[in-house]
């Protein structure tokens, strides 16, 4: 119907976005993000004349589902889809991908702000092992921590490998479980834990080997089995959530959760979810960090809209306030300070310089940072997790 | 008029009253059979796989892979273990809430109508509420700690979450109880109370009263909405998403499971599971309403 | 039984208070007209009906109104204990960090509601989108459903099992297998992830309610005043307008309330239909639930509750009766 709009003519595109709405799906359980997205983008698309409509779901593949459903159902067309962007990465931009459902005129290359984007950081131009290809665009970066209360569990106890973690289970019984994969934080948990035993994360980067997987997951796994009855509830049930894990944490009932933020835990410690005495720290053998994109499906209604949204995400004071937990979020930025000038990274780094201890400090987050694997290998963990513990059929 | 005249009349009168008759219940049939039927429909051709793009025809293999799921028949016993469970308890402590209500002398009015407010109440409302009540670090876990009965969260039972569904159970019975209870009330109050009197005049006991002469009466309304309560407990989804184990999933979450997989050839497979859940439901219901309208003839209602 | 309280009947209150207006149906043609699979006056005839039959056990010892102190200290006790959940919920939406083993909040905030209920949050979006739905379900429901009612209220005719059957079945059958048979074909007509789509899906189960429990009204109404407004030379406006409509009204009106509350709680259908386009206030929940600020979920759960507990008693009030009929809805 309507030929997608050209990001290098960008007041065309700004014209075309004019005076319409981009449908934006996201996963909708943070109050604090979704009220940072309501109230810093809201105002500012307003004022270049698109309005915002966030619609909250549960699980971000549900939209992914709808955009693969309408392509189905043989709604192809450009402008007859539902949705204008989502909120995705890993497996939910590989399936995208691989069904063809997004757009792909390497439309986020060519917005204004990604010259202030490192694209040739592989940490950027790779998401899930496979090339972005500027089929989506970084909106934050994120890497997996734990959370411990320090009323409960001094520091010099808390586990700082899997294999520490192990005994730490054992030592503990039923005080600590983990989400159900597929599940984000579930996934990342077990994917660590692969590559602590494998013992070189950066090789499930960009192949895939299906004998060294059969033998590590095969360790892992028995591994898992053996420790269930050790975890909460005798490893017979296991949290939907990493809500239900804060849950669980925040009420005494676990010693460990986790988080994804950067800038820390602040934000939901304000928000009463995480005790005051909670903070976060890393594993000395790596935690996955990576970058989170906006995606505009292949059949988007307003495409123009999309673009001209996630265009305003990467500029600079809003990724500095996105930063900053006291906004709601602390989430990690996606432009890249060598492309700033002095004074947006005056405003980075004051952030950063503000964080204090319910942070783990830059340096140290980014000393133990590991790549996001192949979405090969993080399927096939959930699915012989699923097979193996949920079910609890053997291997 | 002659007499063939009047037979004439009258066959038109008959004919007119079958039009009217259809023509009233068409609206609701056609809701019915377009909407409900063209969804029973739709999702028998997919299970199949005729309908879908780039498949040959009519196929079971979507049947058998969902019969060779290992998730499957302990999804099809913890459901119905589900529904049974819930409708018993439903139905004995509804009524017995309807038998307790009607002997209430001070406040009864009040008390009703405290009695009935849940019932609008949606699930996932109920859900939630159960989650913050029972949990193990819920609110009646906060008051066992505080009079020194458990220490620890973990020392209270495992309501939610666990193997048996009983946090997913404890929330139908707390939205079934009134409702159960409710029809239970207006059965009785219609019925009056003559025949109790009489019959406790007569020198019959109270177990004597309630048997032969408030169950008949509650009999045929109670298995109704015993019915009801049975389909909800065996189709409502969001309940056992929220409070239920992680293995297994409940039938209808199973639905949704497969229907929302990426990989989009588990989709026939959410079809045919659909149409198998749909075909347990209307053969327990069928089986249900003949064995209730034994039940009522027995129990000489 | 209905006159053994010793309360006042006032309007509003629920079983035992039957308003004049409908004191009239008693006599109904109850035992022609079983609206329910088994055959029989169920839930919904009984529900709407007025009030008892004589009450001559009043006073005498040994009828089922004699009551005894206890009973009302049980029953007291019974109600409290259905109400219990209700309490956690609106103590957490008023906490901040409501942690075990804390009984009453250490920290009470207004956060959570001030959060709910901002002038921008999806609350309000989520409100407006179920009440279109749930009104569009309502009013679609009656006009399809009422006409059928009356004749399953008032008629025999042959074919009459079958039909009661399967007007009842979708109200059976799990409404996510309805909802995933519906989406691939409503994606086609474009009606996925739209309100009107949202109000069809809705229609399966909310159609068969409002058919079942309009039969028991017509049922239950002295529709020979109908005849004898005729005979009296009354025309069909006349008559349906001056006889009809006040006998059927507050049954109706319990009917339709019916219709709004299923489609108020449906959460599977929706979230199937509406692709999470169409974002009512059980999918909002839903996805808060799924987020950990338990506070803001408690918050939403009661904006949720609160407009149908208060239809049920707003309706009640308007009844001026009795509403046990709203047994079932959810």
């Amino acid at each position: 119907m309507v030929a997608a709009p050209d990001p290098r003519d960008w007041p065309a595109v700004l014209a075309a976005a004019d005076g319409t709405t981009v449908d934006l799906h996201m996963w909708g359980g943070s109050t604090e993000i979704n009220t940072f997205v309501d109230e810093v983008y809201g105002p500012a698309l307003a004022e270049l004349g698109v309005r915002l409509n966030r619609v909250p779901v549960a699980d971000t593949a549900d939209a992914v589902n709808t955009v693969l459903g309408e392509l189905e159902a043989g709604r192809t067309d450009p402008g007859s889809g539902a949705i204008d962007l989502i909120w995705l990465n890993g497996e939910n931009f590989a399936t995208m991908r691989q069904a063809d459902a997004l757009l792909a005129t390497g439309w986020a290359e060519h917005l204004p702000n990604a010259a202030l984007v490192d694209w040739d950081d592989p940490a950027v131009a790779f998401d899930a092992g496979r090339p972005v290809a500027f089929t989506t665009s970084p909106w934050g970066s994120a890497q997996f921590q734990f959370v411990a209360d320090t009323a409960r569990t001094p520091a010099q106890e808390l586990p700082r490998s899997y294999a520490e973690l192990s005994v730490w289970i054992r030592e503990r019984p039923g005080r600590f479980t983990y989400p159900a994969p597929p599940a984000f934080h579930g996934t990342r948990f077990l994917t660590q834990w692969f590559h602590e035993l494998d013992g070189d994360s950066d090789a499930w980067v960009e192949e895939f080997d299906e004998d060294r997987y059969t033998e590590v997951a095969g360790e892992l796994f028995a591994l898992l089995e053996e420790l269930a009855p050790a975890l909460w509830r005798g490893g017979v049930t296991y949290p939907n959530e990493i809500a239900d894990l804060d849950r669980l944490f925040a009420n005494g009932e676990v010693d460990l959760t986790f988080t994804q933020l950067p800038a820390g835990i602040g934000a939901n410690i304000d928000a009463g979810v995480l005790p005051a005495t909670a903070r976060p720290f890393v594993f000395d053998t790596g935690t996955i960090g990576d970058h989170h994109y906006l995606a505009i499906p292949l059949n988007a209604a307003d495409a123009a809209a999309a673009m001209v949204f996630a265009d305003l995400v990467l500029d600079p004071a809003l990724q500095a306030a996105k930063l900053d937990p006291v906004n709601g979020w602390g989430d990690g930025i996606a432009i890249s300070p060598d492309r700033l000038d002095a004074g947006q990274r005056a405003a980075i780094d004051a952030v950063t310089a503000g964080l204090g201890d319910e942070a783990v400090p830059p340096a140290e987050l980014e000393a133990v940072r590991t790549s996001n694997p192949l979405a090969e290998l993080t399927i096939r963990l959930e699915a012989d997790w699923d097979r193996r513990i949920r079910q609890g059929r053997g291997g | 008029m002659s007499a063939p005249l009047l037979v004439q009349q009258a066959r038109r009168w008959s004919r007119d009253d079958t039009v009217r008759t259809w023509a009233g219940l068409a609206p609701a049939l056609a809701v019915v059979g377009v909407l409900f039927g063209g969804a029973v429909w739709s999702a028998l051709s997919r299970s199949l796989g005729v309908g879908a793009i780039g498949t040959a025809g009519p196929s079971l293999a979507a049947y058998r892979r969902l019969f060779a799921d290992p998730e499957f028949w302990p999804s099809v016993a913890l459901t119905a273990h589900v529904a049974v469970t819930s409708t018993l308890l439903s139905v004995v402590l509804g009524v017995g809430a309807a038998l307790l209500l009607r002997r209430v002398r001070v406040g009864r009015q009040s008390l009703t109508t405290l009695f009935q407010f849940n019932l609008p109440i949606p699930h996932v409302i109920g859900a939630v509420a159960i989650l913050l009540l029972l949990g193990q670090s819920g609110f009646v876990s906060r008051l066992t700690t505080s009079v020194g009965w458990t220490a620890a969260p973990a020392d209270f039972p495992a309501l939610l979450y666990d193997p048996y569904a009983v946090g997913v159970i404890v929330q139908y019975v707390w939205k079934e109880v009134p409702f159960v209870g409710i029809v239970a009330l207006a059965i009785l109050r219609a019925a009056g109370d003559d025949l109790e009197v009489a019959a406790a005049t007569l020198g019959a006991s109270a177990w004597q009263r309630f048997r032969f002469v408030t169950l008949p009466v509650l009999l045929p309304g109670v298995l109704s909405t015993a019915i009801i309560v049975f389909a909800f407990a065996f189709g409502t989804f969001e309940v056992p998403l929220l409070l239920g184990a992680s293995y297994p999933a409940v039938l209808p979450v199973l639905v949704h499971q497969r229907y929302t997989d990426v990989d989009l050839a588990s989709r026939p497979e959410a079809m045919a599971l659909a149409v198998v859940v749909t075909a347990i439901v209307v053969v327990v219901v069928l089986v249900g309403v003949a064995l209730a309208r034994r039940a009522v003839r027995r129990a000489g209602a | 039984m209905s006159a053994h309280g010793t309360g006042t009947p006032t309007p509003g209150s629920t079983v035992g208070s039957p308003p004049a207006a409908s004191s009239l149906p008693q006599t109904g043609r109850r035992s022609a007209s079983p609206p329910t699979p088994i055959g029989r006056p169920g839930p919904a005839a009984a529900g709407v009906e007025g009030p008892g039959r004589g009450s001559p056990g009043h006073g005498r010892p040994g009828g089922p109104g004699h009551g005894r102190p206890g009973t009302t200290v049980a029953a007291a006790a019974l109600v409290a204990l259905l109400l219990l959940p209700f309490l956690p919920l609106v103590l957490t939406s008023l906490s901040r960090g409501y942690f075990h083993p804390q009984i009453l909040p250490e920290t009470w905030s207004l956060r959570a509601w001030r959060l709910v209920l901002a002038p921008g949050a999806g609350t309000w979006v989520a409100l407006r989108d179920s009440l279109m739905v749930a009104a569009g379900v309502t009013l679609v429901s009656l006009v399809v459903a009422v006409p059928a009612g009356r004749v399953l209220g008032t008629r025999a005719f042959r074919g009459r099992r079958v039909v009661e059957v399967v007007v009842l079945l979708p109200v059976l059958v799990p409404g996510i297998a309805v909802a995933i048979g519906l989406h691939v074909t409503f994606l086609r007509l474009g009606l996925a992830g739209t309100l009107p789509g949202v109000v069809l899906v809705h229609l399966v189960p909310a159609t068969p309610y409002v058919v079942l429990l309009s039969a028991g009204v017509f049922a239950n109404a002295d529709l020979g005043l109908e005849d004898q407004a005729r005979t009296l030379g009354a025309n069909r406006r006349q008559v349906a307008w001056s006889v009809t409509r006040p006998l059927v009204a507050p049954g109706l009106a319990v009917a339709a309330l019916f219709g709004f509350l299923v489609s108020w709680g449906q959460y599977a259908t929706t979230l199937v239909v509406g692709g999470g386009r169409v974002v009512t206030l059980p999918i909002l929940l839903f996805a808060s639930a799924a987020g950990g600020d338990t506070a803001v979920t408690a918050a939403t759960a009661l904006v949720h509750a609160l407009p149908a507990v208060g239809l049920l008693v707003v309706t009640a009030r308007i009844l001026g009766r009795d509403v046990p009929t709203l047994g079932g809805a959810r």
